[in-house]
């Protein structure tokens, strides 16, 4: 067995100059990166016809938002929490408007019930939802575990949750803006239903993918 | 009198030399090899004493020390000189000796220990001689190797670890590892056959 100080001559001959992380520096990018995503998903699907109208409804106005603060501040927690040195509490910072959104949805299905209308769900709309989910998730959920494949190391279950649930909003959000989803329970379906399965994904593979891109990790 | 008393000596120390240690690693992040090296040094001893008091085996405080020290080179960019050294340490050392008793744990459940009833013959020179003397020939043979091939075979063959991690620890590409590897076992086998014919 290679001895520890032969070990320690090994990784000091090895040490290269390396830039150090910063973590609002590194969220910014990944915010920067979902602006860019959304932009890109309303110029080539556009908003949906009565975005205008529909924004002028509280509920909903702050439901959308509430998402989009969800997905920045769970960006900003992940990021902070991938550094060893940091709390954890700062996996509560999206937890407010985590309440608020969930509670806009809960208000939803409690007051303002609206029913499907019978032939509104077509193959085709679901399929764009479809294609509207994939175009955020994915090229948002790799960004992130780049810029955050550093926290394997250390805590890779909660970065990889914390992220799951920045990359579950910012596509709810999309899902909102880019789809007349009216109905009460396709709003359930295409908010709460997505969130839940892209942390359940994240919860049951994030560590193992997040360890295949850290950088030059351990074997797990 | 001291106005410190014992404890407040021993809090004074710490602090001092977590402030070495979070200048030291300031200085490895913009390439001081000196520094780091240094620090690995200092850093060591208080490794082997916190796996030590997460009750790893003996045995096996090493493995983890190592483990833990790969860690810390791995992310050294993630540490802001303007905080604490210790708490970012200490989050990486517990970590990792975590995962590290998990997954012994892991493997302890699907393996059996080997032992003494599973040998072919009571007399232990029957069943370990003729090993004995075979790894101490693979051992001299390993050790007349040319630096680079010894290192590789070491790393990958004698200690099994995974190319990308002894490519961590090499600071060679794991195209260099193979091909070092490749040639290192060449070399053995044709020694160790002419070896064996000779005998």
């Amino acid at each position: 067995m290679i001895t520890t100080p032969e070990f320690i001559n090994a990784l000091a001959a090895n040490a290269a100059p390396v830039r150090r992380v910063r973590p609002m520096a590194r969220a910014w990018i990944w915010i920067i990166i979902a602006a860019l995503v959304l932009l890109l998903l309303a110029i080539s699907q556009g908003p949906r016809p009565d975005l205008v109208e529909r924004l002028r409804e509280p509920v909903f106005g702050i439901g959308l938002g509430a998402s989009l603060l969800t997905g920045i501040l769970a960006a900003v927690a992940a990021s902070f929490m991938s550094l060893p040195d940091r709390s954890r509490l700062w996996s509560l910072l999206p937890a407010p408007s985590l309440v608020l959104w969930l509670s806009t949805i809960g208000y939803g299905c409690i007051v303002n019930w609206v029913g499907l209308v019978p032939g509104a769900v077509t193959l085709g709309e679901i399929a764009r939802c479809f294609a509207t989910l994939l175009l955020t998730s994915v090229p948002l959920s790799v960004a992130l575990l780049f810029l955050l494949r550093h926290g394997a190391l250390v805590r890779p279950y909660e970065v990889a949750l914390g992220g799951s649930l920045a990359v579950a909003a910012i596509t709810a959000a999309a899902l909102t803006l880019f789809h007349n989803l009216d109905a009460t329970v396709m709003v359930m379906i295409w908010n709460l239903g997505v969130a839940a399965l892209i942390v359940t994904l994240a919860g049951t593979f994030g560590r193992k993918i997040l360890r295949a891109m850290a950088p030059r990790v351990l074997p797990g | 009198m001291d106005p410190l008393g014992p404890q407040g000596r021993a809090h004074a120390r710490a602090d001092g030399r977590e402030l070495d240690w979070s200048i030291l690693m300031a200085r490895a992040q913009s390439g001081d090899r000196g520094a780091y090296h240094r620090l690995l040094e200092e850093i060591a001893p208080y490794l082997r004493a916190l796996a030590a008091r997460r009750r790893v085996d003996a045995a096996d405080i090493e493995d983890f020390v190592q483990d833990i020290l790969l860690a810390v080179h791995a992310i050294r960019h993630t540490y802001d000189p303007a905080r604490p050294f210790g708490p970012w340490l200490v989050t990486i050392a517990n970590c990792r000796i975590t995962d590290g008793l998990r997954r012994r744990t892991r493997r302890m459940a699907r393996e059996l220990p080997f032992d003494r009833e599973h040998e072919t013959f009571a007399e232990p020179q029957a069943n370990f001689s003729e090993a004995d003397s075979n790894a101490r020939a693979l051992m001299e043979e390993v050790e007349k190797l040319p630096p680079g091939q010894r290192f590789a075979v070491r790393l990958l063959k004698l200690e099994e670890r995974s190319l990308k991690e002894a490519a961590a620890v090499s600071g060679r590409s794991i195209g260099a590892l193979k091909v070092a590897s490749h040639r290192a076992l060449r070399t053995l086998k044709r020694v160790l056959t002419r070896r064996g014919h000779e005998t």
